[in-house]
């Protein structure tokens, strides 16, 4: 990187793994030696086993037991575990190995490293404070900004006179107007330019537990890039993979090539307009019984389910409130649709019931008659706060405001809940209570597209009447079998054969077998719903762990610590980048989001984390060890409190996740 | 007196001391004196300024405070209720259903479409009826749909990158294979560079919305599609609409901008032409060179929708620019559908490098939206080199495409609207009375005017057809529109997607059935 900032000199440290780990794990240079190290572990623990000294394994973690053959290490591993990434510290036995390798699921078989993701009833939702940073942070960040400015308009002043070619597409030519004004676009080439290397990385392979970054290089101070054609494998804690679906093995990868084997890849058209299939139908049902509605909705996009669906809510004369934090695509949607739009303060119940109680009585504007509907939308986890929805607040508001509920669950469902529902999950409520739930497929199932689930009736009106319908294409069905498989490995598929009216009612279940087509052989441990528990269970203690870890560390995070998304307040813009670099050079390279303005509010630059069940404990040490080098580094740590070192982290990880909300 | 001045005086002496201590404060600003010097001056040259500046001041404080979103709801219009009347409203008000439950109608219209229980393609079976039946309603061109090599293709790629990209493409979410496919596309088209939405719908809406801004000017045809019509609404930008497919009227339209810019002396503003290559409504072929030296003239920029068009004419299936002769370049956006033209999911917009690149932050559904999956991506990539190797592919097409127009042209009882290299063919039901047959004229005229076809007796007639063609083996579709909410209501049609998948002799037969099933309910109609 030609930036004068940039890193090229990774930090001296060693990797954790090596201090770590045992002799012999240092040696394994490839796949062979871990083959062998396999077996003798294995005859360890079969030895073990014998005296019955050791506990039972963790079979739950346990599926085909298809071992690694050598084909996929060559793919996909890269055979020496100098990063530390490859391999676990603690070899697994064969039985335990599971059919995805380390690099896309980690291995993990203690199981107290779980937790189930609650809200504990009668409790109310702790109220997030936001920690302010010392001044001097806040000044030299407006400092920075105002730095970045002057420079930035310098700059233009010159270039314009002294290199006008690079300003052509800016300025008017030739009786047009410039495509994109040289003020709208100040921002972009002033500010995001100069640490573009942070953004929009190129990648490769599965986005697991780890992925392969494609190094790139400028040499025009970041205008344009090249790739280099080297690759960076580092530990992934930035892909929404929140249970790990995201996987080029094990059964649900099969599933999928057995449908691609069937269906191909192509939906061939609008869902009212020959695109229809049973494959579509057949997922509606399953993600209906997923999320406890009546109906669902499929759609092959998640922005468009939003954009495409509350346009065919709300019209004129219709009122929709909104979170002032509520995603783009929700924005997108409502102004499509015409209607009025209020906002209130992000998650703020009192804001929201004083401004109801001025809606409702005001009616609509000048004319004053009551508003036909009022829509209130918000999403169940903020995937930039890492907030969760005050639920429990809005269902009380709702009986005494009647207005209808929109959740947009993106990133709370599957992520959420002791059975993965989502926030409604979470809180214990009562699906059906709730008008409408959105949610998409990208994040916890690993696949695409979006759902609207709600009553028979409404879902049917939304089939004729959302723009998808009639002018979208539908959604593929290597995607729908995606979907399918990993939806029903979350809620398992019941052995019994109980009719399929009776199992409606036991929300949340497991899935009835017909629910499922045919030819969706899961492996038993996927059909049990065995390892859908354990991938929920391992990202709740992940989540919380990592939360509480980095403001143990000192660090000022955002949102509920049950939140899989966990923001790290940086502040100044200037150290996004550095953040970024260095995470991203250290011996085991860790891959972060780094985001600031406009995605956040201007002084609030931070960076993102988003843990995965694919992420064991070792990780997360991985993930706070750097954190808490680079936060001495960069001055990170304003949280007061009680802090503690980083060893004392690593050893009551189980007690701090289980400590109660203070 | 005496005794309540001495009363006061603990007061005077600590509003002295507050004075002196706010002076101190404020000097320890930095920057204070500055500011005191300024006053201090301004003050002493015209006291009647200061007053102004301090209510300017007070003003412009009291604007910053204001709730943006609290605008509309000015004092002028806002009754004051007491808390126990607000509770009273609050009662009172009963909202309507969030959605109404279908009418009869629309429940037997939804039970209508048929649903494909295996595969689709070209040949597939229904599960409504049970049979296997010809397809001529699902888009399948080119017949992509079903491949092997596109099959293994994404097996293979399923085997190394999975299925979900699990981020947006700004996060993590960009891989290698999209960045293939964005040049495969604009190596294919002729274009600098192209972005890979990860909706066809999605695409348009985005793309314009990424330029166009409030006091540009977009001209638009009046037939364009719901997606253009949604980009259109949500750029916020001064639309004008020239008649469908009429050059003369867009140039027309063209020069009455330009006067009333000269007119009104206004600055330069972006321009838009917005149109489509084949028009998804009507299946009419927009006149690209005429388009392009229109563009020219008069300094507009041409947004092309290649939606239909792009992989079902040209030579290699390249699309209007292929068939015209024309170079890609020349049109400053160029949109089109990998869904529809190479039978995977997404779109794209293709153009020069700073078009492109520009949308990679300001396209929301781009920036907004997890990205394609990779093997869709790499079934698309398949799917343009099957079509760079095989032209034939592209005339196996074009002569279904008029193995069936010479079947339905000699239909008394039905228009097609449609080109003749057009994919899709959309059938029209013959108005009766002669007064009404120039149909097109009449839609012309203006939004608010009559229609000049019944739309619910027609759609009536057509769901006949399709029905009727149906139980002989043949699946068509009536052309779905969301009645209502299109800013000129189109015609009721039956779309025919044309494929060459099927063999001559099918699409004869299957044309056959279509014109004997619309001869025998439209031949009975009073």
């Amino acid at each position: 990187m030609p930036s004068p900032i940039a890193l090229t000199t990774p930090p001296r440290q060693e990797s954790i793994f090596k201090k770590r780990s045992p002799s012999y794990l240092t040696a394994m240079r490839s796949a062979q030696s871990y083959l062998i190290a396999l077996s003798e572990a294995d005859a360890r623990a079969r030895s073990r086993d014998s005296a019955s000294t050791m506990s039972t394994p963790a079979l739950s973690l346990s599926s085909t037991a298809t071992t690694l053959s050598e084909e996929d290490v060559v793919n996909d591993a890269p055979c020496d575990n100098s990063d530390g990434l490859a391999f676990p510290t603690t070899p697994p036995t064969s039985e335990q190995f599971s059919s995805a390798n380390h690099l896309q699921f980690g291995f993990c078989a203690n199981e107290n490293y779980r937790y189930k993701s609650a809200h504990k009833a009668g409790t109310q939702l702790k109220e997030l404070h936001e920690q302010d940073p010392p001044y001097y942070i806040l000044l030299t960040t407006y400092l920075g900004y105002l730095f970045l400015i002057c420079i930035g308009h310098i700059r233009d002043f010159f270039g314009k006179r002294f290199h006008p070619k690079f300003y052509g597409h800016l300025l008017p030519f030739d009786g047009y107007a410039p495509l994109n004004s040289d003020f709208d676009s100040f921002y972009t080439r002033r500010f995001k330019t100069r640490i573009d290397d942070c953004f929009a990385a190129p990648v490769t392979g599965v986005p697991g537990r780890t992925i392969a970054l494609l190094d790139r290089d400028s040499d025009d101070y970041n205008n344009s890039f090249f790739l280099t054609g080297t690759t960076t494998r580092g530990l992934n804690i930035s892909s929404y993979n929140y249970l790990g679906f995201a996987s080029a093995q094990g059964g649900c990868a099969d599933a999928v090539e057995e449908s691609l084997r069937r269906y191909g890849a192509s939906s061939c058209g609008a869902l009212l307009e020959g695109g229809s299939s049973e494959v579509q139908m057949t997922a509606e049902a399953l993600v209906a019984s997923f999320v406890g509605q009546e109906d669902a909705l499929i759609s092959s996009m998640g922005f468009a389910t939003n954009s495409t669906i509350i346009p065919a809510l709300v019209s004129k004369g219709c009122l929709v409130i909104s979170d002032e934090l509520n995603h783009a695509s929700i924005r997108f949607g409502v102004r499509l649709s015409g209607t009025n739009i209020r906002m209130f303060k992000h998650n703020n119940m009192k804001s929201l019931e004083s401004l109801l109680r001025e809606v409702i009585s005001q009616g609509q504007p000048k004319t004053h008659r009551p508003w036909k509907k009022i829509l209130l939308i918000v999403e169940g986890l903020y995937s930039m706060e890492g907030t969760l929805l005050n639920l429990p607040g809005i269902m009380e508001l709702k009986k005494k405001y009647k207005f209808s509920l929109f959740i947009d669950e993106a990133h709370s469902i599957g992520a959420l809940g002791p059975n993965g529902r989502g926030v409604v999950d979470y809180f214990g409520v009562n699906p059906r209570e709730i008008d409408i739930l959105m949610g998409t497929f990208t994040k916890s199932f690993g696949a695409a597209g979006g759902y609207i689930a709600g009553s028979k009736t409404l879902i049917d009106r939304l089939r004729l009447r959302g723009h998808g319908g009639a002018y979208a294409e539908s959604m593929t069905p290597p995607v729908l079998t995606q979907i399918m498989a990993s939806m029903a490995s979350i809620m398992g598929v019941s052995p019994s054969t109980s009719s399929a009216l009776e199992l409606a009612q036991h929300h949340p279940g497991p899935a009835h077998p017909c629910q499922l087509p045919a030819w969706i052989d899961l492996p038993p441990s996927l059909r049990d719903g065995s390892e859908g528990r354990m991938r929920l269970r391992r990202i709740a203690f992940n989540a919380r762990y990592l939360s509480r870890g980095l403001a143990k560390l000192g660090f000022i995070t955002y949102g509920h610590t049950d939140s899989p998304i966990v923001p790290l307040l940086l502040y100044n813009t200037g150290k996004m980048c550095v953040f970024h670099r260095m995470m991203r050079a250290r011996k085991t390279p860790i891959v972060v989001v780094v985001v600031a303005y406009p995605a956040t509010p201007l002084v609030t630059s931070r960076v993102r984390f988003c843990v995965s069940a694919s992420h064991t404990k070792d990780d997360i040490d991985t993930v706070l060890r750097a954190c808490n080098e680079i936060g001495d580094v960069l001055d990170l740590k304003h949280l007061p409190g009680e802090r503690w070192p980083l060893e004392r982290i690593f050893n009551s990880a189980v007690e701090l996740v289980n400590m109660e909300d203070e | 007196m005496d005794s309540s001045a001495s009363a006061l005086e603990p007061l005077f002496a600590f509003l002295s001391y507050a004075l002196i201590q706010a002076e101190l404060a404020f000097y320890k600003i930095p920057g204070s004196h500055v500011i005191a010097r300024y006053v201090k001056s301004s003050h002493q040259n015209d006291p009647g300024r200061t007053v102004l500046e301090v209510l300017l001041a007070l003003f412009a404080i009291r604007t910053l405070l204001q709730s943006r979103t609290r605008a509309d709801n000015g004092e002028k219009h806002f009754i004051q209720f007491s808390e126990k009347e607000i509770d009273e409203l609050v009662d009172e008000w009963t909202p309507e259903p969030l959605g109404a439950p279908l009418t009869t109608e629309e429940q037997m219209d939804l039970a209508s479409i048929p649903v494909v229980s295996g595969p689709n393609g070209p040949r597939p079976k229904l599960v409504n009826t049970g049979k296997q039946v010809l397809n001529l309603a699902s888009y399948n061109f080119t017949g992509l749909a079903g491949n092997e090599t596109i099959k293994e293709r994404a097996i293979e790629t399923l085997r190394k990158y999975g299925v979900g990209s699990c981020g947006p493409p700004g996060f993590y979410g960009t891989i290698d294979v999209h960045m293939d496919l964005e040049r495969d596309i604009a190596d294919f088209l002729g274009t600098e560079a192209a972005i890979l939405y990860s909706q066809a719908f999605a695409t348009i809406s985005s793309s314009i919305a990424a330029f166009a801004k409030r006091g540009d000017i977009i001209v638009a045809d009046r037939g364009v599609n719901f997606a253009i019509q949604k980009g259109l609404q949500i750029s916020r930008s001064t639309i004008r609409w020239f008649d469908h497919n009429d050059l003369k009227g867009l140039e027309d339209v063209l020069q009455n901008v330009e006067k009333e810019r000269r007119k009104r002396r206004g600055p330069l503003t972006r321009r838009f032409i917005v149109t489509e290559g084949i028009f998804e409504r009507d299946g009419t072929i927009s006149d690209l060179p005429k388009l392009i030296e229109l563009k020219h003239k008069y300094k507009y920029r041409l947004v092309l929708d290649e939606s239909v068009s792009f992989g079902t004419v040209g030579r290699t299936g390249r699309g209007l620019t292929e068939l015209y002769n024309v170079p890609a370049t020349q049109i400053d956006m160029l949109l089109g559908s990998v869904a529809n033209g190479l039978n995977s999911s997404g779109g794209f917009c293709a153009g020069s490098r700073h078009v492109v690149d520009h949308q990679r932050i300001n396209g929301t559904s781009f920036v907004f939206s997890a990205a394609v999956p990779a093997l869709l991506a790499v079934s698309a990539s398949e799917g343009i080199n099957i079509l760079r190797n095989t032209p034939s592919i592209l005339s196996t097409l074009q002569e279904n495409i008029r193995a069936i127009r010479a079947v339905l042209e000699r239909v008394d009882c039905i228009t097609i609207p449609s080109h003749a290299a057009s994919p899709i063919i959309h059938i029209y039901v013959r108005a009766q009375a002669p007064a009404a047959t120039a149909v097109a004229g009449s839609k012309s005229s203006s939004n608010s005017a009559p229609l000049a076809f019944d739309i619910a007796l027609e759609e009536r007639l057509l769901q006949d057809v399709v029905d009727e063609a149906l139980a002989q083996g043949v699946w068509i579709t009536r052309a779905r529109r969301l009645r209502g909410q299109e800013i000129v209501e189109a015609r009721p049609s039956i779309r025919l997607a044309v494929t060459a998948a099927l063999s001559r002799k099918e699409c004869e037969r299957a044309a056959g059935v279509v014109k004997a099933a619309a001869v025998k309910v439209l031949t009975k109609r009073k």
